[in-house]
C-alpha cells in the first residue's frame, strides 16, 4: 500500500486550541435551547421525535466505533461505514461558532467553513475520537480545509472533476475511491471488506426509500410534518447515530405520516427550497417561512431530502462496479454549484415544481458562498422565463437580519396572492 | 366606507384614512421609542382631526417595520405591497413601473409589470448604507441641520470630491478625515448624496424593468439632492408625488379596503 502523502508535511503548525472555549459551547448551547423551543410550538410532531433531537444534541462520543468525519454530501458515507466505523457529518449549522472561525481564519469565507472548522476544534473530545476527516475537493472553503485541518488529524481530499461528465471522469472517481479505501485500511488498521460495502449500500438503498416515501407524501399533506421536524430527522442520519436504528425509528414516522388526517384542505403556500445548505441548529430560515404560513413541499439542498434522493444503483457486484454506483450517486448526480455546469439543480427545482404543484421557489443565499450566488443570475432568468415565482432569501448565520429577511419573504408571499 | 392605513416606519409613523377613495384625514410623527404608543396616540389624534369617531372605521391595515407591534390592527401587509398600491393610486394617469422608496432603516426599489402588478423587489442588506438615516447621521457629524445638510449639497452639486464609502460608520471617518484636511462641509454634503444616489440607481437598474416612470417615495424624496443626484444617475428624471412619505399608509388604507370589498384576488 502507497503511503498518501496529500498535504506538504513541511510547514505543519500546531492546530490553535480555543481559549474561551466554555463561552463558545455556552452560546451554542442557548442556539440549539432557543430552536428547541420554537420547535416545541409546531402543532404535528412525530411522537418520536425527541429521539432524533438528542442525537444532534449529543457533542460527547462513547461509541465503541472508530468515528471518522466528513464534509459534504459528496462523500459516500457508505465507504466509511463499510470500515465499520461512524461516519459523522461535520457541517455545521450552529451559528455560535463562526465567530471563533473568523478569529482564526477569516472572516471572508463562508460560515459554514468557518462555524464547522471552530466547531472541530472547540470540541476537545471530538477531536481526539474522531481518527480522520474527508473532505471533497469541491468549493474553495472544503479545498482549503482539508490542508488546514490536517495539522490536526490525517485528513484525506478527494479530488473531483470539474465537469460532471461521466464518461470522462468515472473511472477517475473509481481511482480516487480506491485511494480513499486505502487511506481508511491505514486509519482504521482494518482491510477492505467487499461484503462490508454491499451491506452499507443496502442500507443507504433502505434511507433512500424511506426518505423518498416521507418526502413524497408530506409533499401531498405538509401538515403531517414540518419542513424543520423533517430537516431534523434527516440531519440525525449524517450524526453519530447507528444507521439501523434511524431507520426504525424513521418507519414509525412514516406510518404516522401515513395515518396523518387534516381537519382541512390546506391552503398555505407551496413552495421549493433551493441554495445552501440549512444545517441544524440553524433554521432560521425553515422558521420564517413556516411562521409567514408557507409550506417547504420540496428541496434540493444537500442538508434536506435531496441530500438521499438518488438511490446507489448497482449493477453487478464487483468491487469496481460498487465503487462507480457510489461516485454516479455522490458525484455525478450531485446538484452542487461547484461544478462548471449546473442543469441538474435548475431541472430537479423545475421537475419538482410541476411534480408537487409548487407555487414557486425560496432559495437560500448563503453569504459568501459565491458558487451559489453566481448560479443565481441563471436560475433568477430561467424560472422568470417560465412564469415560476422566485426569491433569493441572502443571508448568514446571524440572526440580526430575522425582520428584514421577514419583510421580503412576506411580500413575496404577497405577490403569489396577485399572481393567482 | 372608512378604512385607515398606518405605516409604523423604523423612524417615522404616517396614518392615512380613506373614505370612498379619498383621503379624509392624515397624520405623521416621529417613531419614538415606544413606536406602538405613538401610533395609537397618532391614530387617535388623526380621527379627532378629521372629526371622525373610532367606530366609524370600517378597517384598520397595519404596515411597515413595525406592523406587528400594534394590537388594534385588522389587517397586516409589507410595504412593499402597500407602496405598490398606494403609488397606483396617487398617480392614477401615468403606469408607474419603478417605485424607489428610501425610508429611515430601508431602501426599496420595486418593479411593477405592465399589468400593474408587483414584478420583482429589492432591498437594501442588513445595513443603513443607502438610507435616510445615513444621511441624518453624516449632517449631525458636520455639525449642521439635516435642511442646511441638504442645501450645502445642493450648492456644491458638482463638486469632484468622491465619497468612496456608503458604510455608515466608515463614512462618517472619511467625512472627518475630509474635514481635517480642509475640504468643505458643503462639497463632503453633496459626495455623500452622490455616492447614496450610485447606490441606489445600481439597486434600480438590478431590479426593474426600466427606470422610466420612475417614482421616488418615503422620507429621502424629501431631500432635493437626493433627488437631484439620483436623476443624474438614472439619466431620467424622477416623478414625487405631492407627500411622498404618506404613499405606503395611502396604500395600506386602500388594501384594506379592498379587503372589505373583496377585491384582492386573493382565493
Amino acid at each position: 500500500m502507497k503511503e498518501i502523502k496529500q498535504f506538504d508535511p513541511r510547514f505543519k503548525i500546531d492546530m490553535p486550541t480555543a481559549s474561551d472555549s466554555h463561552v463558545i459551547q455556552k452560546k451554542a448551547a442557548m442556539t440549539i435551547k432557543r430552536l428547541d423551543e420554537t420547535l416545541a410550538a409546531i402543532e404535528t410532531r412525530p411522537s418520536n421525535i425527541k429521539w432524533f433531537e438528542e442525537i444532534l444534541h449529543k457533542t460527547s462520543y462513547i461509541e465503541a466505533k472508530p468515528i471518522i468525519g466528513y464534509f459534504c454530501n459528496i462523500v459516500p458515507p457508505e465507504l466509511i461505514r463499510a470500515f465499520d466505523a461512524i461516519a459523522l457529518r461535520m457541517d455545521c449549522g450552529n451559528p455560535a461558532f463562526v465567530q471563533y472561525g473568523e478569529e482564526i481564519l477569516s472572516g471572508e469565507i463562508c460560515p459554514l467553513a468557518r462555524s464547522s472548522f471552530a466547531v472541530l476544534i472547540n470540541n476537545k473530545e471530538l477531536i481526539s475520537k474522531c481518527k480522520a476527516l474527508i473532505l471533497p475537493a469541491a468549493c474553495d472553503a472544503k479545498r482549503k480545509l482539508g490542508e488546514i485541518l490536517s495539522d490536526a488529524l490525517p485528513c484525506f481530499t478527494i479530488n473531483i472533476p470539474s465537469e460532471q461528465n461521466q464518461g470522462l471522469y468515472l473511472n477517475a472517481i473509481v481511482n480516487e475511491f480506491e485511494r480513499l479505501i486505502g487511506f481508511l485500511e491505514k486509519i482504521t488498521g482494518k482491510n477492505f471488506s467487499h461484503s462490508n460495502l454491499v451491506s452499507a449500500i443496502e442500507e443507504s438503498q433502505k434511507q433512500t426509500a424511506i426518505v423518498r416515501k416521507i418526502d413524497s407524501l408530506r409533499a401531498e399533506e405538509p401538515g403531517s410534518l414540518s419542513i424543520r421536524d423533517w430537516f431534523m430527522i434527516i440531519q440525525s442520519s449524517f450524526a453519530a447515530v447507528n444507521i439501523q436504528d434511524w431507520l426504525k425509528q424513521t418507519s414509525y414516522v412514516l406510518e404516522e405520516i401515513k395515518a396523518y388526517k387534516p381537519l382541512r384542505k390546506r391552503m398555505r403556500r407551496r413552495l421549493i427550497l433551493t441554495g445552501a445548505p440549512v444545517i441544524w441548529p440553524n433554521f432560521k430560515l425553515l422558521n420564517l417561512i413556516e411562521e409567514c404560513g408557507a409550506d417547504i413541499v420540496g428541496d434540493t439542498l444537500c442538508s434536506g431530502a435531496q441530500s438521499m434522493w438518488d438511490p446507489v444503483v448497482i449493477d453487478e457486484k464487483s468491487t469496481k462496479s460498487l465503487l462507480r454506483a457510489l461516485a454516479l450517486k455522490h458525484i455525478f448526480s450531485a446538484v452542487c454549484p461547484c461544478f462548471i455546469s449546473q442543469g441538474k439543480r435548475l431541472n430537479r427545482i423545475l421537475e419538482l415544481i410541476e411534480e408537487r404543484k409548487a407555487d414557486g421557489v425560496v432559495q437560500h443565499g448563503l453569504r459568501l458562498c459565491q458558487l451559489f450566488d453566481i448560479e443565481t443570475y441563471r436560475i433568477t432568468r430561467v424560472l422568470r422565463e417560465k412564469g415560476v415565482p422566485f426569491i433569493n432569501l441572502r443571508t448568514d448565520y446571524s440572526f440580526e437580519d430575522t425582520e428584514q429577511l421577514r419583510v421580503r419573504f412576506e411580500a413575496f408571499l404577497e405577490t403569489l396572492e396577485t399572481i393567482k | 366606507m372608512i378604512t385607515a392605513g398606518i405605516d409604523i416606519g423604523s423612524t417615522t409613523i404616517k396614518i392615512v384614512i380613506i373614505k370612498d377613495n379619498a383621503i379624509i384625514g392624515s397624520g405623521k410623527t416621529y417613531a419614538g421609542t415606544t413606536p406602538a404608543q405613538t401610533a395609537k396616540n397618532l391614530y387617535n389624534k388623526t380621527l379627532t382631526d378629521s372629526d371622525i369617531t373610532e367606530n366609524k372605521i370600517d378597517a384598520i391595515a397595519t404596515t411597515g417595520y413595525g406592523r406587528r407591534l400594534v394590537n388594534f390592527g385588522d389587517i397586516v401587509l409589507t410595504e412593499i405591497r402597500a407602496c405598490a398600491i398606494g403609488a397606483a393610486f396617487v398617480l392614477p394617469e401615468i403606469l408607474v413601473r419603478t417605485i424607489i422608496d428610501v425610508g429611515g432603516q430601508d431602501t426599496k426599489v420595486i418593479s411593477i409589470s405592465e399589468d400593474g402588478e408587483i414584478e420583482g423587489f429589492s432591498m437594501n442588506d442588513k445595513c443603513a448604507a443607502g438610507t435616510g438615516r445615513f444621511l441624518e447621521m453624516l449632517a449631525s457629524r458636520l455639525d449642521m441641520t439635516y435642511e442646511e445638510f441638504v442645501t450645502a449639497a445642493l450648492e456644491s452639486f458638482d463638486t469632484l470630491l468622491q465619497m468612496n464609502s456608503t458604510c455608515a460608520v466608515f463614512a462618517e471617518s472619511e467625512a472627518i478625515g475630509m474635514l481635517a484636511k480642509g475640504e468643505k462641509k458643503g462639497n463632503i454634503a453633496a459626495a455623500a448624496h452622490h455616492a447614496i444616489a450610485s447606490r441606489i440607481a445600481s439597486m434600480v437598474r438590478r431590479t426593474a424593468v426600466a427606470a422610466e416612470n420612475c417614482l421616488f417615495t418615503g422620507g429621502g424624496a424629501l431631500n432635493r439632492a437626493l433627488v437631484k443626484a439620483l436623476e443624474e444617475q438614472l439619466g431620467n428624471k424622477i416623478l414625487i408625488p405631492q407627500d411622498p412619505q404618506l404613499i405606503v399608509a395611502i396604500g395600506a388604507a386602500l388594501w384594506a379596503a379592498r379587503k372589505i370589498q373583496g377585491n384582492t384576488n386573493e382565493n
